[in-house]
């Protein structure tokens, strides 16, 4: 099955070879087609991925003036291939578990009708680079969270979810989400490990009031949506985060 | 005994915004979280900032009964506490947005997101740890 997986990057030349290696380590899982989205990068990010290219003509590069992530995310829906089935996400700085698409597209190859998979995340603060996976001395938690790499989206799903909300700065992925369930997918929620989510001073999460702000906008604009279209679905037993409740983050 | 006529939002657990008039309040405790109508945006950002009950009635054609039903609720759902304080004047924009409001006062409570918002990623912090740390009892 022809799998597209959209990854934007900003200025993530530290980390953005790793996270293509990340992907194709997965070449056997699906007939993988990259698509990078170099958002304006000012270091050697673009440089990075030309590196992996001749090697892997797989990764496919764009690069545009710096516009923001949800915008870079719409870029890469633009790009999908005509005869992409099957479409994720990778943050630049993230790591996909070897196995993660092995697993999910192997569902979507049994199941004609199922239109995505939502699986688990870990979060963890140190990867070894060589063997892409955490360290032993590195500290996780894995949960059901909020994340666009838990999700395999069919590409009939994605095209009636439409695109990222331009308006948002930030929480577009959660907005995604919401809407992606509150249509009333057909969906499965496996046990797959689907990310390892680099914990880092430099992760754009730790925007704490622009972020906030920017979720409570997305909840808002779900309530507003179900409010018009009673049709539409709570998004119940979805995120199961409790294991993060003890835990604060900066 | 009569509620005080100026209240306060409850706890610092109860967070707020508004977008273009439009208000969204969060229960960092429970998880529940909370809609208008575009009357209810305009009282609860009335209230939450200290304007008292009576220059809301006055500035307005909310019904008494229906403004205290609302209060009511908002107390019941412990978004509200009674504030012992001397009322805020009535903002301009919350009159103009009172006026041209067409829905009648309501409040609407959901509580599917519960575990996201319980947890991420909207709880005050102190310190810059960069990882995870045991949240201290209160």
């Amino acid at each position: 099955m022809k799998l597209s997986v959209i990854m934007p990057v900003y200025n993530r030349e530290r980390f953005i070879g790793a996270a293509l290696r990340s992907l194709l380590r997965q070449r056997d899982a699906a007939d993988l087609d990259i698509i990078v989205i170099d958002d304006g990068s000012t270091d050697g990010s673009a440089q990075a991925v030309r590196s992996m290219m001749a090697e892997a003509p797989c990764i496919r590069l764009f690069r545009q003036e710096n516009t923001g992530v949800t915008r870079a995310r719409n870029s890469g829906l633009r790009q999908l291939r005509p005869e992409t089935e099957l479409v994720s996400f990778l943050d630049s700085d993230d790591i996909s578990p070897a196995g993660r698409f092995g697993a999910d597209v192997g569902l979507f190859r049994k199941d004609a009708s199922l239109e995505l998979t939502y699986s688990n995340m870990m979060l963890v603060d140190k990867i070894d680079d060589g063997t892409l996976e955490p360290t032993p001395d590195s500290r996780s938690i894995t949960v059901r969270g909020i994340h666009l790499s838990a999700a395999i989206f069919s590409r009939r799903l994605v095209e009636r979810i439409g695109h990222f909300d331009e308006d948002f700065i930030q929480a577009e992925d959660t907005d995604y989400l919401l809407r992606s369930f509150e249509i009333g997918p057909r969906f499965v929620l496996p046990d797959t490990l689907a990310l390892y989510y680099r914990r880092h001073a430099g992760n754009m999460t730790r925007l704490e009031d622009v972020q906030s702000r920017e979720f409570m906008r997305a909840i808002l604009k779900s309530m507003k949506r179900r409010r018009i279209d009673p049709s539409l679905k709570p998004i119940e037993g979805i995120f199961e985060l409790k294991k993060l409740a003890d835990w604060r983050f900066f | 005994m009569r509620h005080s006529n100026v209240y306060r939002v409850a706890s610092k657990d109860i967070v707020f915004e508004s977008f273009d008039g439009e208000a969204v309040v969060l229960d960092l405790s429970t998880g529940k979280y909370f809609g208008f109508s575009d009357t209810g945006s305009g009282v609860w950002q009335a209230l939450s900032s200290g304007v008292g009950v009576q220059a809301i009635a006055e500035a307005s054609a909310i019904a008494a009964a229906d403004l205290e039903g609302f209060i009511s609720r908002l107390l019941e759902f412990g978004l509200l506490a009674p504030a012992d304080a001397p009322g805020q004047p009535l903002p301009g924009e919350i009159v103009s947005a009172l006026a041209a409001a067409r829905e009648p006062l309501s409040v609407d409570v959901h509580d599917d997101l519960a575990d996201l918002i319980v947890v991420d990623p909207i709880h005050e912090v102190e310190e810059p740890l960069g990882w995870p740390a045991v949240k201290q009892a209160n």
